[in-house]
């Protein structure tokens, strides 16, 4: 046997490991996203975060600013190939779908840091009427695809006191 | 431009009524490829996010265009929407009212 024949045969073998593979990096790559995000809210500390500096509220304090931008951030995520081809089979008894769950609540919490970010660089003092909206991303070819991906979308009008 | 009924620090003295931007985006087949690669792991799909956010620039861009024909200084209550019209593509829509501001 020569040493392509090989290659090929331990690729061809490794085939059935793809989902688990593709499953596992998925959980490590994602959990060290997470972390990733919450070091940098540590290090932001609460500087816009306390007093209601972002709210949902269209009203409030809003006629003592002396300049406002219109701030946007949006985000595309997916989990990993491996996950939505287990999630199929945990789709067969229900129940959550943990995969999901984290990445959606990485995606959103990461679209309203960078926000907070994009009205610090525009230095905005607080972050009125937030609005967030996800909507699915269909670049894939077809809906079997083991494609997925979410869009996470959030505006917002930053105020300069 | 601003996302709520007022433009914050200033008053609006008349109304011109509904101004839309939208712009349809496929994606680019190189940066597909990537995307695709990226999904083994999952998490955040860089190629898209800067994508999407380019036409949504570009949305935006031509709300205020039109805004800017109707002789308007600004725009508020502006909405986003994002839809998936084709197998490739969406759509990324936003929609305000303009207004005379001084």
């Amino acid at each position: 046997m020569t040493l392509s024949s090989i290659i090929v045969w331990v690729l061809f073998a490794s085939l059935p490991l793809f989902p688990f593979v593709s499953w596992a990096m998925g959980r490590w790559y994602q959990s060290r996203l997470m972390n990733a995000l919450s070091e940098k809210e540590k290090l932001e500390g609460g500087s816009l975060q306390n007093e209601n500096h972002l709210s949902t509220a269209s009203s409030t304090a809003l006629m003592s600013a002396q300049a406002s931008a219109l701030l946007h951030v949006s985000i595309c995520v997916g989990p990993s190939m491996g996950q939505i081809f287990f999630m199929w089979f945990k789709s067969l008894v229900g129940g959550r779908l943990r995969s999901y769950e984290v990445v959606l609540e990485y995606g959103r919490r990461e679209v309203l840091f960078r926000l907070r970010e994009q009205a610090k660089a525009l230095g905005c003092t607080s972050i009125h009427n937030v609005r967030l909206e996800t909507s699915v991303i269909s670049f894939a070819q077809n809906q079997d695809s083991k494609r997925s991906s979410v869009e996470l979308l959030a505006f917002a009008t930053g105020l300069i006191h | 431009m601003s996302n709520v009924e007022t433009i914050p620090g200033k008053s609006i003295t008349r109304s011109l009524g509904l101004v839309t931007g939208s712009t349809v985006r496929a994606k680019h087949l190189g940066k597909d490829i990537f995307a695709g690669l990226k999904n083994l792991v999952g998490g955040e799909l860089k190629q898209y996010t800067d994508l999407l956010n380019e036409s949504r620039n570009e949305a935006l861009q031509r709300m205020m265009m039109q805004a800017h024909g109707m002789g308007a200084n600004g725009i508020v209550n502006i909405r986003f929407a994002t839809s998936s019209v084709a197998a490739g593509a969406s759509e990324l829509f936003c929609y305000g009212t303009a207004v005379v501001v001084e």
